[in-house]
């Protein structure tokens, strides 16, 4: 079948996000090479230390992508491969890049393994555990706001995410993910205010409908 | 490094006073975003550290027992095993040529095949130089090599292995697309295709070719070199590139550049216009031009004319200053360690990368024939 990509690559490029450039981290790649050569050594100390560290980044990695409740298991997965492929990582001081590109990695591969049936029960399995779970607004308003910081573009909702969710800050974002400051800075600065006029307009969407009931 | 100092790299974003509590928590608390904290909180990841399976260290050299390094009888052993092996050593090689060396080959759906055979659940295939793999409309699949990275192959793919040699994987993409995960160090892996030469100088990115060879390259993490016939684009993340065939890597654009910002670089890039067209759409390009179209204004530096060239770098001035050592006058006749050091200012990895790439490896020429 043949096949043109001008108009294809202006969608492909409107339809995908994309995600800051890495920077490295001096004085806190010193720790992590030296944990992730304890760690490749046997060590596995080292290696839950490098878990400590690194858990919430790949926490909210997988959370911008797949459903609430797969999350913790695939987390786990994301460090049993790291830990696997351990002595494939050269530079030992972007162990923080790798573990992200192995844990967006396997949030792509969750979605092409789950046919659209089983993509549909896990959403509608997560919204059951929302209801039973919910004792009150605030749980609704949990799951309403993550669905819309999902709605942004990829750039952006791993960048809040790790801010809102996991309580990360700006430099640790950086740190952890090797992204430069100055992305993470400015991911935050427009993700926030897209997210505040999602925000906005949801709740200009609903205020009709609750009216009307 | 001092948060001053880090507000004052802000690349591509000017940034308010206010925002210290969305930064780093200090400041005057933002009340919204306490709300959002507040409640998104219950997501947050708690489980603690799991039970790890030990994993056995590489062992090398000098890990192995003292007395078998120097038993006696341990060199006469090899020597009655070599021997004895070199035949069935001989007759494989001339059975299975360039059967080792390669990348694991995975069905993700559908019938992909390398060469004619299907790959199938039950067994991993070996992707080794010189073969082709592809995937008809259903089909995906994968790529892995431990020391290199994984990509991802999408229906109506066609790519071959070209080298495997150390220190350079290459492949060529024919047409198709993949997405990449390399955690090779920069510059060790290299996609030829019809258009241009793709050079992994980071993480992840996506690359689509057509059937009349154009392409497209999208860097997700990281950044991408595309060159050919000495017309090179770095491609950081968050940015696109397109390139065409005989014509190479067009000039790369922030993938939040107005769409009138992309349709008039494109015609500059890849239409034949007379010189007052293409004075017409470097106007447009120039005024419809924002902070974060500096990455496409730097590369325009060198790929204008002259005259053109000063209302270019007046514009960029605008948006990055030109750093201390780059001088007005070095730009316009396209000084490199000027370029260079302008680039650096942008808030971009360092091109040195690049540059060393450039000197050891010469093969830049894309796969010709498929």
């Amino acid at each position: 079948m043949a096949f043109s990509l001008g108009d294809t690559f202006d969608s492909l490029v409107a339809t995908q996000g994309a995600l800051p450039m890495r920077e490295k981290c001096a004085p806190e790649a010193l720790d992590d090479t030296s944990l992730v050569l304890a760690a490749r050594d046997g060590d596995r100390a080292a290696f839950g230390r490098l878990y400590d560290r690194y858990a919430r980044m790949v926490h909210g990695v997988l959370l911008a992508r797949v459903p609430v409740d797969e999350v913790d298991d695939l987390v786990q997965d994301v460090f049993l491969i790291a830990l696997r492929r351990l002595s494939t990582l050269r530079e030992n001081d972007r162990f923080g890049a790798w573990l992200g590109a192995i844990a967006r990695n396997l949030a792509n591969d969750y979605y092409r393994h789950s046919s659209p049936q089983q993509q549909l029960e896990e959403e509608m399995s997560v919204q059951k555990i929302e209801a039973v779970n919910s004792g009150g607004d605030q749980q609704c308003s949990a799951v309403a706001i993550l669905d819309t910081i999902r709605t942004l573009s990829e750039t952006y909702r791993e960048t809040l995410i790790l801010r809102l969710v996991e309580g990360m800050t700006g430099p640790e974002i950086a740190a952890r993910t090797g992204m430069t400051t100055g992305s993470v800075r400015v991911n935050l600065h427009r993700g926030m205010q897209q997210l505040r006029a999602a925000l906005r307009s949801r709740a200009r969407n609903d205020s009709p409908q609750q009216e009307s009931q | 490094m001092t948060r001053d100092r880090e507000k004052d790299q802000t690349p591509n974003e000017s940034v308010a006073g206010h925002d210290d509590y969305l930064w780093d928590g200090s400041g005057e608390p933002d009340p919204e975003m306490q709300r959002l904290e507040g409640i998104l909180g219950r997501f947050r990841h708690t489980r603690p550290a799991p039970v790890f399976p030990n994993v056995a260290p590489a062992r090398g050299w000098t890990s192995f027992p003292w007395r078998m390094r120097l038993s006696p009888a341990l060199p006469i052993s090899v020597a009655v095993v070599a021997i004895l092996a070199a035949p069935v050593f001989v007759y494989q090689r001339k059975s299975v040529p360039a059967a080792v060396a390669g990348w694991d080959v995975s069905r993700v759906a559908g019938a992909p095949r390398v060469e004619r055979r299907i790959i199938d659940d039950a067994q991993t295939s070996r992707l080794a130089v010189g073969q082709v793999l592809e995937t008809d409309q259903q089909s995906r699949a994968r790529l892995h090599a431990e020391d290199i990275g994984q990509i991802e192959i999408e229906p109506s793919t066609r790519l071959r292995v070209l080298s495997v040699a150390p220190g350079l994987e290459r492949i060529a993409l024919d047409r198709g697309m993949i997405h990449t995960y390399i955690w090779a160090p920069p510059g060790r892996f290299v996609v030829d295709t019809p258009s241009a030469v793709t050079v992994d100088l980071g993480c992840a990115y996506t690359l689509q070719v057509d059937d009349s060879g154009a392409g497209l390259v999208r860097t997700s993490m990281g950044w991408v070199g595309f060159k050919l016939n000495g017309r090179e684009s770095f491609i950081p993340s968050g940015a696109a590139c397109a390139t065409r065939p005989k014509l190479g890597p067009g000039t790369p654009y922030s993938e939040e550049a107005s769409p009138e910002f992309r349709a008039a670089l494109a015609r500059l890039d890849f239409e034949d216009s007379t010189s007052q067209q293409s004075s017409e759409d470097l106007a447009i390009v120039l005024g419809a031009a924002r902070k974060g179209d500096a990455l496409t204004l730097w590369h325009l530096l060198s790929r204008v004319s002259e005259d053109q060239r000063v209302l270019v770098f007046d514009r960029l001035q605008e948006f990055v200053p030109a750093p201390a050592g780059v001088m007005k006058e070095g730009v316009l006749r396209l000084d490199q360690r000027m370029l260079d050091l302008w680039w650096k200012a942008l808030g971009f990895d360092d091109i040195s990368v690049w540059r060393r790439w450039e000197l050891s490896w010469s093969g830049a020429a894309p796969a010709g024939t498929k």
